[in-house]
């Protein structure tokens, strides 16, 4: 064989697509069909898709718009992960494969399924809505249009990463607390959230906040960053999770939701002891009654099996706590002279 | 021997005691040795960085000082003790000005962050300082009757940015430990995701589901054990199990191991040396 014809054989083969169907019209439950059509290297999934639509099945459906990583309409869960169907080569995808020559394909997770690999998005627009993920301007109305609303280049790099968001619901896809509970506000809609709530424009920060810290808000994330790791567009997520979070705090203290309460039990025992006191933990995070109700019959099995944390007054401070607490202290000096810069800025 | 200074996790010393008992057991058989930093405060265990951003950075920039104080690389056996220090050596690293900041108030209990230690798992030591060859050849007993299903933590392995030792999405580090030691470790989708542990006071529901999905999976998959490296997914794991799968109406149990427990259990050592009695979930 001459290197040419091995190099031929290299940039082209045949790759078999696994495809998930479902017509909800006609079938009882999805199944998968396999298509294998002959690739040369450099073609994306959606390339490919788009032949199997066009020359072997037409009733294949799927969405794609911009079919340059823009729009984000073709996410899809290619070879077990969510992503952009447009920007992800099939030459890649081969090597990923759990069966030599074959990729996986899906539709998104955690949204209503329609048909094949098109997935319904009305609950993620509608958390939008229900999260007011715009800039509420604080403008008045009467002098909209008559001159312009700036912000500074220092502010707008606080939320710059986040506007780069396509509302691909890939993000959406990978979330495990979504999975389980559908309630859950979503690592999208709390991106968006961040980016409209750090911009000086916007009038309902306060209000914006209030929706985020209540049941199946930012409290419930559980810090997997599965969002981070999958989103096409590699935006830190779960800083703008954190960022909102870190507001909460600021402006509503640590007392109206078990989250806030959950964070300053630990900022408590460090300046305390230097170390976790976990066997009241959950009774600072919720209170007595919750934690009766709901740990007491783990508790019981926790104390046979003498796996309980100590009492707090048999949890030993760290050695050093005395210059530990000296010097947070400190830093909390520092911090309360950035807060007094801040403000009077 | 190779010496390392050991981050005593809070939960290692309150609630999941049998992982420090089993690593004390064995180590030397391996020729590590992990110096307990008995100054070392809590993380903040993933909260504390919104809390106080720069308390933060400072009690852990003393944690990671201590052992610089020796000379010796932070080694931690928590996933989640380990994203949040190496998320704070990484601010610190990338910022001059918070840690001329923080060095200013650490000089006063005479310690410096220089950021020359490096903050690594106990998993990442077994593979790349110890080695899996002779890992293999320390194996007394086999696990080779086991089928195991890993599940790793999101900490030990997101952000990759932070991280970066596996692949996040398809890690195999325990796989190749699991391997040295003779076991079988199976494949299935839940062994690179979550366990819930971190929701568990705040949104308790989502949390009892999430563990019931990764207990259901290594279950159907006819695993006879999970082996986790992060004490913190053991007591979801193990701890709420029963609840767990009462709550998603589910039946059955699994054992869940810690790393050093299956560590020990190849190397000689029986279940009552390593603690294993004392999980909710009897092995």
């Amino acid at each position: 064989m001459s290197d040419s014809t091995i190099q031929h054989h290299e940039e082209s083969r045949d790759v078999t697509f696994r495809v998930h169907r479902f017509n909800p019209q006609v079938d009882s439950k999805p199944y998968f069909d396999d298509y294998t059509i002959k690739l040369e290297k450099g073609i994306t999934v959606l390339r490919a898709l788009n032949y199997i639509k066009e020359h072997v099945d037409p009733t294949l459906t799927f969405r794609a718009f911009c079919q340059a990583g823009i729009c984000g309409s073709c996410a899809m869960r290619i070879n077990n992960m969510s992503k952009l169907a447009c920007t992800t080569q099939v030459w890649d995808e081969l090597d990923k494969a759990r069966e030599p020559g074959v990729i996986k394909i899906e539709p998104l997770r955690n949204l209503p399924h329609i048909k094949d690999l098109v997935v319904e998005m009305d609950p993620l627009v509608g958390k939008m809505k229900k999260y007011s993920n715009w800039v509420d301007s604080k403008m008045p109305e009467s002098n909209w249009g008559k001159k312009e609303f700036l912000v500074s280049e220092e502010e707008f790099l606080t939320y710059d990463k986040a506007t780069d968001c396509i509302l691909c619901a890939s993000c959406v896809s990978e979330c495990t607390i979504l999975r389980a509970h559908k309630e859950y506000v979503s690592p999208a809609v709390l991106l968006k959230s961040y980016r409209m709530n750090a911009d000086s424009r916007d009038g309902i920060h306060d209000q914006r906040l209030a929706g985020l810290v209540q049941d199946h808000g930012v409290w419930d994330c559980t810090h997997c960053y599965r969002c981070q790791e999958t989103c096409v567009k590699n935006i830190p997520i779960m800083d703008a999770i954190h960022g909102i979070r870190e507001d909460a705090i600021e402006r509503r203290g640590t007392k109206d939701t078990s989250g806030a309460r959950h964070a300053e039990a630990f900022m408590d025992d460090i300046e305390k002891k230097g170390r976790l006191v976990e066997a009241t933990l959950p009774i600072r995070t919720n209170g007595l009654a919750w934690t009766l109700k709901n740990l007491l019959p783990m508790a019981v099995k926790m104390i046979i099996k003498r796996r309980t944390p100590p009492p707090p007054p048999l949890v030993k401070a760290s050695k050093g706590i005395q210059s530990l607490r000296k010097e947070l202290k400190e830093m909390a000096s520092h911090v309360a002279k950035d807060h007094e810069k801040k403000s009077g800025e | 021997m190779k010496r390392y200074a050991y981050y005593q996790s809070c939960i290692n010393e309150a609630m999941t005691r049998e992982v420090d008992r089993s690593i004390d057991l064995w180590q030397h058989d391996l020729g590590i040795e992990l110096v307990k930093l008995h100054e070392s405060a809590c993380c903040g265990g993933s909260n504390l960085d919104y809390v106080s951003p720069k308390q933060f950075a400072l009690v852990n920039a003393r944690n990671i000082a201590l052992a610089e104080k020796q000379g010796l690389d932070l080694i931690v056996s928590c996933n989640t003790c380990l994203m949040t220090i190496r998320t704070a050596k990484k601010k610190l690293d990338e910022s001059p000005a918070l840690r001329a900041e923080v060095n200013e108030i650490l000089r006063e209990e005479g310690l410096e962050y220089r950021g020359t230690s490096d903050v690594r798992h106990l998993l990442w030591v077994l593979i790349d300082d110890v080695g899996l060859d002779v890992i293999r050849k320390k194996v007394k007993n086999p696990l080779s009757k086991l089928r195991i299903a890993p599940f790793y933590g999101c900490h030990i392995l997101r952000p990759s940015s932070v991280l970066g030792k596996d692949n996040p999405l398809e890690p195999t580090s325990l796989d190749m430990l699991l391997d040295a030691l003779g076991a079988r470790s199976i494949p299935y989708e839940h062994k690179n995701r979550c366990c819930g542990f971190h929701t568990l006071l705040v949104a308790e529901e989502e949390s009892l589901n999430v563990a019931a999905e990764a207990l259901k999976e290594a279950m159907d998959e006819k695993a006879d054990f999970i082996v986790t490296p992060c004490p913190l997914c053991h007591t979801v794991l193990d701890g709420y199990q029963s609840k767990a799968l009462r709550h998603n109406g589910l039946k059955g149990s699994i054992p869940v191991l810690h790393l050093s427990e299956v560590v020990g259990l190849a190397l000689g050592y029986s279940e009552r040396q390593l603690g294993i009695k004392r999980h909710i979930v009897t092995a």
